[in-house]
């Protein structure tokens, strides 16, 4: 477990810099430093006044299993979502009228968010787990476009370490 | 005395209590509420309300089954893994796992430039799936999450299908009104949960999920 700082909440009060034992609090990015900040100090977690840094762990604990029944029920609305937000976009992008072009926006955006909370509820919640793991590996596996970024997943193959 | 609930926030309007701030005296019968009054906390019209029975039950209200599933193409699937991709972003976004979030947003930038937008289709075919989605799909999928006793997949149908409630009716208040909907009005999109608002100043809370308004943002007229 190593200390993480919420930005938005921090007011600057530097108790953080007072309690460190190693210095880790005390960066130019306003991030604490992950190589220096000891595992599990927790030194100013419960100095700081604003409840501005937590503890984020090394290594998740597994997804909740997903049966294969609600997987496919959150599917079956994940696609309509999916194409509501084509079908938006498209009138957002080619209506000549200002406030349609606002309300297919607004629509648009609101389809993408719940078609990514239905996903997150569908087995991809945690980005290290086995899930995302098969799921980018497949990108490699499988034929893609002359343009694809391969290298983009490559990169996150090589960080993304599985906790299941 | 009757009471109503607002089925996209929950609001209650009770008979007997009457909307005081509004100049809706205790004891205004229901009926007696112009058609175009609005729920207080959330802006959704006055058909969106169903009567509490006095058992605390709701009565139901039946929705038409119509329109067609669409069709499952390659081009969806782009789209979809580009929802995954930027799912993922927000996931690691929340690790403070900032490189990795911008690796994700990447690829679902990438996937967005290959999934093609779908044109000539407009309001009419998005309530056909809306719709579906609510006489249907939502049924479906909550008695499944209910009889796997999944709290996650019960959470996310509760709060999308309250914001699915809420933009069928603004199609249907667009439908009527036409532009002087949004004349003097902002749009905000809750950036958590989906829900869209219109008003004068974002809400303090978004009404389905919670959040503080922060995280309510503003969609621009351009």
């Amino acid at each position: 477990m190593y200390a993480v700082r919420n930005i938005r909440l921090c007011t600057k009060d530097c108790l953080c810099l007072y309690v460190c034992p190693t210095g880790a609090t005390d960066t130019e990015n306003g991030q604490i430093d992950a190589e220096t900040c000891l595992s599990g100090c927790r030194a100013c977690v419960d100095a700081c006044p604003s409840h501005a840094i937590s503890l984020v762990p090394e290594k998740y604990p597994p997804q909740q299993e997903k049966s294969d029944a609600v997987k496919k029920a959150l599917h079956a609305l994940l696609i309509s979502k999916t194409e509501q937000e084509k079908i938006s976009s498209g009138i957002a992008e080619t209506s000549d009228d200002p406030i349609l072009r606002q309300l297919a926006e607004a629509i648009s955006t609101s389809n993408r968010l719940m078609a990514e909370d239905l996903l997150r509820e569908a087995g991809y919640m945690l980005p290290q787990s086995k899930n995302v793991q098969d799921f980018l590996q497949s990108l490699l596996d499988e034929e893609q476009p002359e343009d694809f970024p391969t290298e983009v997943v490559e990169k996150l193959l090589n960080i993304l370490k599985s906790n299941d | 005395m009757k009471k109503y609930i607002c089925l996209i926030c929950g609001y209650i309007y009770d008979e007997s209590m009457g909307v005081p701030e509004e100049d809706i005296s205790p004891v205004t019968k229901w009926l007696d509420i112009p058609s175009d009054w609005i729920c207080p906390l959330c802006g959704a019209p006055k058909s969106d309300f169903a009567e509490i029975e006095a058992n605390d039950n709701l009565k139901t209200r039946v929705t038409p089954n119509q329109g067609s599933r669409a069709s499952e193409t390659s081009a969806l699937s782009f789209a979809k893994m580009s929802v995954l991709c930027s799912n993922l972003s927000k996931g690691c976004e929340k690790q403070y796992r900032s490189k990795e979030s911008d690796l994700f947003s990447q690829l679902s930038d990438y996937f967005k430039t290959k999934s093609s937008l779908t044109k000539d289709k407009g309001f009419a075919d998005l309530s056909n799936l809306i719709t579906q989605d609510l006489s249907m799909s939502y049924t479906n999928a909550n008695s499944i999450a209910k009889a796997e006793n999944d709290r996650g997949a019960l959470r996310v149908l509760v709060w999308s299908e309250k914001v699915t409630k809420m933009l069928i009716s603004i199609l249907q208040q667009y439908e009527k009104k036409k532009n002087a909907l949004l004349e003097n009005k902002n749009v905000y999109v809750c950036e958590i949960c989906g829900f869209v608002y219109m008003g004068d100043f974002p809400l303090e809370l978004c009404p389905v999920c919670k959040v503080p308004k922060m995280k309510l943002a503003q969609v621009k007229r351009g």
